[in-house]
């Protein structure tokens, strides 16, 4: 048996100790429970525990194992996920007020691919309402707070997924990023999360966003434990006709590859829709640094106007949501947030034909991205989150109005809404921590489908840095 | 109220059944006037007769490693 606190250690750290028996799925559940014992008051990070049935589980996996039966890779993890992947006959809120009584009628295809792993269920995590916020401010269920300081906003709108996971009070747990979701939790929270390229992960069973843009994925600790769980979550689906029918590969074991002869391309874009502070442009400066001191060839990137890309998205973003929450913003309209509500009405006014167009516009985008940013380098680098994690009442849009207020909570996504736009895989990694205490996170960009080679440059850089290893006291 | 102030009060009265006061149609006219001209400046420095959505996933696949 292992004698340190199991929570601490990593998923796929844990995974394999349950494997051998060094350690039971019991333990492992109970241990993470005693942290969301000590953390959930400061942090708000879980909507729903499922203490007995999450043991009960537990105690069921450990039994399956004894008689030699190992589900999958994550045989005994505890995890929990975000409050929008549906369950059947469970309840699923989509951090609303509007479905705060919602049965779900399916399992997600995610929370099915992980069941057959062998992934233990302590239950579902704060959020932004329905997705639509990158600060994790929420009104019917209470902000969640970051748990590097209780007073800070945690990124969102996977909120509860970036806390849970900083907080070790999970060793994973599932985002959706459409905007920056998956990514700006991460980086606020200090934790590594991948928005895979655009069909690599299935959507079905995930509450939608929009459908154009919503991507699917893992936040956790390490690269490895990341890689670990893409791994299980991507790959075709019949119930979402955009995945890719492209052949999954072993992730976890191209990690080792090292990034010697590799061509990063550096960017520390000072204007276009969010202004770099010199604080997270020196850490992540430092970063590439690192990289090239393992061997990487650094140069500077050259980047697109991403406020093409970035309204084209918003065109996107708006004209679905307002199709899909038309009913409800009808009939229920004082059950939203303002902010929630007024950020879809736009999408009412749009013409067909721009929404048409900003489809249409994706294909060339791409091929500009690659052809002016990617020609001479395996992968882009450049921060997460432009600027240090401000508080929760600086970014309070539903209490303070005003465009200073507005304009900094849109410049959370300012560098990470390009790249759902683009479609392309976007990795985010703790790089360091700002002059208040909170993490800084950059970001690492691939060519369509090439996760792989993220996982392996993030891999090598957590090898080289202790970024990672801090943990919030 | 402006010119785009009153078409968006045309949209949303006769055409999408929805009920703004003239300050709210305001900001959403603004709102949508730049979202539309970043579309149209972009879309006409790109897109041709034979462009497809569909396409966004054929690059993709196509521009994989």
């Amino acid at each position: 048996m292992i004698n340190d606190d199991p929570a601490l250690r990593d998923l796929s750290d844990v995974a394999d100790a349950i494997a051998d028996g060094r350690l039971t799925s019991v333990q492992a559940t109970e241990a993470c429970l005693a942290r969301i014992k000590i953390w959930q008051p400061r942090t708000n990070a879980f909507l729903r525990l499922y203490e007995e049935k999450a043991l009960e589980q537990a105690r069921a996996m450990d039994r399956e194992l004894a008689a030699g039966k190992r589900r999958g890779p994550l045989h005994g993890v505890p995890m929990a996920h975000k409050d929008m992947y549906y369950r059947k006959g469970e309840l699923s809120t989509g951090g609303s007020a509007i479905r705060h009584d919602w049965v779900a009628p399916v399992t997600a295809t995610a929370l099915q691919k992980l069941d057959a792993a062998g992934v233990v269920e302590l239950g579902f995590l704060n959020m932004a309402e329905f997705a639509a916020g990158p600060t994790g401010h929420n009104v019917h269920h209470g902000h969640c707070r970051n748990p590097w300081d209780s007073s800070r906003v945690t990124g969102g709108s996977s909120s509860g997924s970036g806390a849970s996971v900083a907080a070790r009070m999970v060793f994973g747990a599932l985002g959706s990023d459409t905007g920056g979701s998956i990514r700006l939790p991460a980086s606020a929270c200090g934790v590594v999360g991948m928005k895979a390229t655009y069909g690599r992960v299935s959507r079905a069973g995930a509450v939608a966003r929009s459908w154009s843009l919503d991507h699917v994925g893992p936040l956790t600790r390490t690269v490895r434990d990341n890689a670990r769980m893409l791994g299980i979550l991507a790959g075709h689906d019949p119930d979402d006709s955009t995945t890719s029918e492209r052949p999954v590969p072993d992730y976890e074991a191209l990690l080792d590859g090292g990034v010697s002869g590799l061509r990063i391309g550096l960017a520390l874009p000072t204007d276009g829709p969010a202004a770099l502070d010199a604080q997270v442009g020196s850490a992540v400066q430092a970063a590439a640094d690192a990289l090239g001191r393992l061997g990487a060839k650094v140069t500077a990137a050259k980047l697109p106007d991403f406020t093409a890309l970035y309204r084209a998205a918003e065109v996107m973003v708006k004209c679905e949501a307002a199709a899909m929450h038309r009913p409800w913003m009808e009939k229920t309209p004082e059950l939203y947030a303002n902010q929630v509500r007024t950020r879809m009405e736009a999408g009412f006014f749009i013409p067909a034909t721009q929404y048409i167009d900003a489809l249409r516009l994706r294909a060339h985008f791409v091929k500009e991205f690659l052809a002016l940013s990617m020609d001479r380098v395996d992968a882009v680098m450049l921060p997460a989150i432009p600027f240090p994690i401000p508080t929760i009442e600086e970014t309070d849009t539903e209490t303070k109005g005003g465009p200073a207020v507005l304009k900094m909570v849109a410049g959370f996504t300012g560098l990470t809404r390009p790249f759902n736009t683009l479609g392309l895989p976007a990795l985010s990694v703790p790089c360091g921590f700002d002059s208040n205490g909170a993490p800084i996170g950059l970001q690492l960009v691939g060519r369509p489908f090439d996760e792989a080679l993220l996982y392996r440059i993030g891999h090598a850089y957590q090898g080289a840095t202790r970024h990672h290893r801090k943990a919030p006291v | 109220m402006d010119e785009k102030t009153r078409t968006a009060a045309g949209i949303a009265a006769g055409l999408q059944g929805l009920v703004y006061d003239d300050k709210r149609l305001a900001e959403i006219a603004a709102e949508v006037e730049i979202l539309n001209d970043a579309v149209r400046k972009a879309a006409a420095a790109r897109l041709t007769f034979d462009d497809e959505p569909a396409a966004f996933a054929s690059v993709l696949a196509r521009e994989a490693k």
